[in-house]
């Protein structure tokens, strides 16, 4: 990272203020306001780290203004590199970047929302994260809005983008759909069948977790971070607790290590597994739905059996995990394990070779390669198109880095291919489980914590099953957080889930929703 | 070929249905059900009361009585890691769905609130007997997600797998609220999706039966200090019946629905 802050410096002697190192792996680069476009650019571009995040934060209390943090990913070192900008309580606006970085228009909308910085040049402000019922001039995030307080509702018409033509018509689906899951406004035009433009209106159970956090205890959000996204509980408390346990500088057991892989691999298994049986009940496959609903059953007796709670919830802790939950279970555990290997084996098998369902997956929902770059697809999507990304490979955490896996590979970026690519990890992950309990160490499971000192920050960054998730702690007083930022992969893939619907049939939208499965809850916070 | 390869694997196990309301299939030994706290044990020291994440843990220094809100707990063991005498512990017992939220509280709740015991208690009754007399033993059921953070939406889903397969008494997910008998709710109402749980809630026709599933359903859970969310959706909807959890496991919550619909004396 030095090497990157010296080249940076050389190139920009006179719009970088500052430079801090964090830890191994986080360089924070205080730059000017005004060259920031300038700046953002060539990160991206010419040096070929994507923004991965982006927030803003309310340091009035420090230094009476408002920073606002731009994260690029280094794959290549393993780094993390974050321009950071000041503005001003007079000023209250940002250059946008995102006609340059396609990926940050989302960001820019939410910190617009949330904190009232508007984005100078951002071609589509609409309103993101309240849907025409919330007041202007309050800004939640902001450290003068008190949490308790509900806002009254306004009611203001909500505005789509509208596509004019001969033909041309409207199908607006949700909030609440027809199937078991969670609230989502689409809007697809349409001419004839298939799909012209779909505007997915989400952030329809945004909660407001970001703001909770704020002057809550650092246990206590622990909680919370297990229940951001259900069936990433164990993943987002993990992002947690590494970036807490980075700013206390706590050295977690080995042992530990090794039980959270296995959980995460756990936590994987059982969602791409819902996933395949998603699919396959969107194509009307009855047989391969049940199968592989059959197969997350199983998986989830195995977390019943590790733990008692079904989403690994109440299994992480800062320093550790909560108690030793393989020890004596090894054998079983290894048994169920090649039981649901042998079933997908032979399901996958069947699958494939079943014409109707390749008939219906192949070609189906392609997110092409150059779209997928340019917003940041993560996660099986983003294997799928050709990104052979993986935080577990690229920045890897606890014992990842003594176990021996692969990324899968595919190119098209269709249906098949997530499916594919989903198959593969369910693969690896059964395999990953089975050495991570075969070669942990014996040991303690939990090192104590200390207090945390205020105003430190560190990110945590982990693989879920959704793909690269981000979480960025900033401690407060008195063991609390002063601002927690959450970024999940379905904010970066709901994107490019309404490009990678283009062209297609309306009735092929549930089985391409199916195979990106995004969170709702994820990205709404 | 492909045709016998599918035969040979749907015959290939035996029934892999747990059969609950028998539990003698089901490794209740594994569940964590709901925490208890035995008053003799305890010596009224308030670290867990302090220390709970959801502030379930209910400590009254007047009275010196102490219990949990179980509509508001969100099963994290925090109270049994912290105590000291071993006094908070966690039970296997996970079917504790009620028809009235006091009686899941240690608290009660003040009467304005929007939960009125004895209205409700007839109202339910009434409607399971109506439902009985139109629809003989079949039930329709409409989710709505009102804002949970998908893990009781996903546990829902499981009562469809073949391990729990609900539809074997007759109950069946629908796609439209206008073919539903019953709402299941879950989520803490926010504010972005109140209009839509309105809409939803007068969509469904009479009679209906409403089930808030989940902690943030029945109270709010963790969440009901957001300044979007609420606390709990009977501040919205009338409530039939709370399921507590976070999440409740799949026999809960089947657990529930078979109460509400008196297939289960308790």
């Amino acid at each position: 990272m030095r090497a990157l802050n010296k080249k940076l410096v050389e190139l920009f002697p006179k719009d970088i203020y500052n430079s801090i190192f964090n830890g191994s792996n986080e360089l924070y680069l205080e730059v000017n306001s005004r060259e920031i476009l300038k700046i953002c650019t060539y990160v991206d571009t010419e040096l070929g780290c994507p923004l991965v995040s982006m927030f803003a934060n309310d340091e009035r209390q420090l230094h009476h203004k408002f920073a606002v943090y731009y994260v690029f990913a280094d794959k290549n070192r393993s780094g993390l590199l974050t321009l950071k900008t000041m503005v001003s309580e007079e000023e209250m606006t940002i250059q946008s970047i995102c006609n340059e970085i396609p990926a940050a228009a989302l960001y820019e909308r939410e910190i617009k929302d949330l904190f009232g910085i508007i984005p100078k040049g951002h071609p589509a402000l609409k309103e993101l994260i309240f849907h025409g019922n919330w007041p202007e001039g309050k800004y939640p995030l902001r450290k003068d809005f008190d949490t308790r307080k509900k806002v009254h509702m306004i009611n203001k018409k909500k505005e789509f983008v509208e596509v004019k033509g001969e033909g041309v018509y409207e199908i607006p689906v949700g909030p609440v759909h027809a199937g078991i899951i969670e609230p989502g406004h689409f809007r697809f035009s349409v001419a004839g069948e298939p799909i012209l433009h779909l505007e997915a209106q989400l952030h329809y159970v945004h909660k407001g977790i970001e703001k909770m956090c704020e002057g809550e205890s650092i246990e206590k959000c622990l909680y919370i971070s297990e229940r951001i996204s259900g069936d990433e509980s164990f993943t987002n408390s993990l992002a947690y607790c590494q970036a807490v346990e980075k700013i206390v500088g706590v050295n977690v057991p080995t042992r530990a290590k090794y039980i959270r892989v296995v959980f995460a691999e756990l936590e994987r298994l059982t969602s791409h597994l819902g996933d395949l049986g998603g699919i396959c009940l969107d194509v009307a496959y009855g047989f391969g739905a049940f199968q592989f609903r059959a197969m997350r059953a199983w998986a989830y007796l195995i977390a019943d059996e590790l733990c008692g709670m079904r989403f690994l919830r109440s299994v992480n802790r800062l320093g550790g995990v909560r108690k030793d939950f393989i020890v004596g279970k090894e054998k079983s555990l290894i048994e169920q394990l090649n039981k649901i290997r042998t079933e997908l084996k032979d399901t996958a098998g069947i699958l494939k070779a079943h014409s109707l369902f390749i008939d219906r997956v192949e070609n189906t929902g392609v997110l092409s390669a150059g779209i997928a770059a340019d917003l940041n697809a993560v996660g099986p999507p983003g294997r799928a198109s050709g990104r052979h990304y993986d935080v577990r490979k690229s920045y890897p955490y606890e014992a990842y880095t003594d176990l021996d896996f692969d990324i899968s590979e595919h190119n098209n970026g269709d249906v098949n291919c997530r499916v594919n690519v989903k198959i593969e990890e369910c693969f690896e992950s059964i395999d990953l489980i089975i050495n991570a309990i075969e070669a942990m160490p014996e040991g303690k499971v939990r090192e104590k914590t200390d207090s945390v000192e205020p105003h430190r920050f560190a990110f945590g960054i982990t693989e879920a099953p959704r793909g690269e998730n981000i979480h960025w702690v900033m401690t407060g007083e008195d063991n609390t957080v002063f601002r927690y930022k959450i970024r999940t992969p379905s904010f970066c893939n709901w994107p490019a889930l309404c490009h990678a619907v283009k062209g297609n049939i309306v009735p092929d939208f549930p089985l391409i929703n199916k195979s990106f499965n995004l969170s709702y809850a994820g990205n709404d916070l | 070929m492909q045709i016998l390869k599918m035969v040979r694997k749907i015959i290939q196990y035996p029934r892999l249905t747990q059969n609950y309301p028998d539990k003698s299939r089901l490794r209740v030994d594994r569940f964590v059900g709901k925490p208890v706290i035995d008053i003799s044990k305890c010596t009224r020291c308030g670290e867990c009361a302090s220390r709970c994440p959801s502030r379930a843990i209910v400590l009254n220094r007047e009275s010196n009585d102490i219990g949990i809100n179980y509509d508001e707990c969100i099963y994290c063991m925090l109270c049994e890691e912290v105590c000291q005498t071993r006094a908070a512990k966690m039970t296997n017992d996970f079917e504790f769905a009620e028809k009235n939220r006091n009686r899941l509280r240690k608290s009660p709740l003040p009467e304005d609130s929007g939960v009125s015991e004895v209205s409700h208690e007839e109202l339910c009754n009434k409607l399971e007997r109506n439902i009985k007399k139109t629809l003989g033993r079949s039930l329709y059921i409409r989710e709505v997600d009102s804002g949970s953070c998908n893990g009781c939406d996903y546990e829902i889903n499981g009562m469809n797998n073949p391990l729990n397969d609900i539809e074997r008494f007759g109950i069946h997910f629908v796609a439209s609220p206008r073919h539903a008998d019953m709402l299941l709710v879950t989520g803490t109402a926010v504010r972005n999706m109140q209009n839509a749980l309105l809409k939803t809630f007068n969509a469904t026709p009479d009679p209906k039966v409403v089930v808030a599933v989940g902690a943030c359903a029945c109270s709010g859970g963790i969440f009901r200090d957001c300044y979007a969310a609420n606390s709990g959706i009977d501040s919205l909807v009338p409530v039939d019946l709370y399921i507590p959890g976070c999440p409740p496991r799949p026999q809960a919550i089947m657990y529930g629905i078979l109460k509400v619909l008196d297939r289960i004396k308790g």
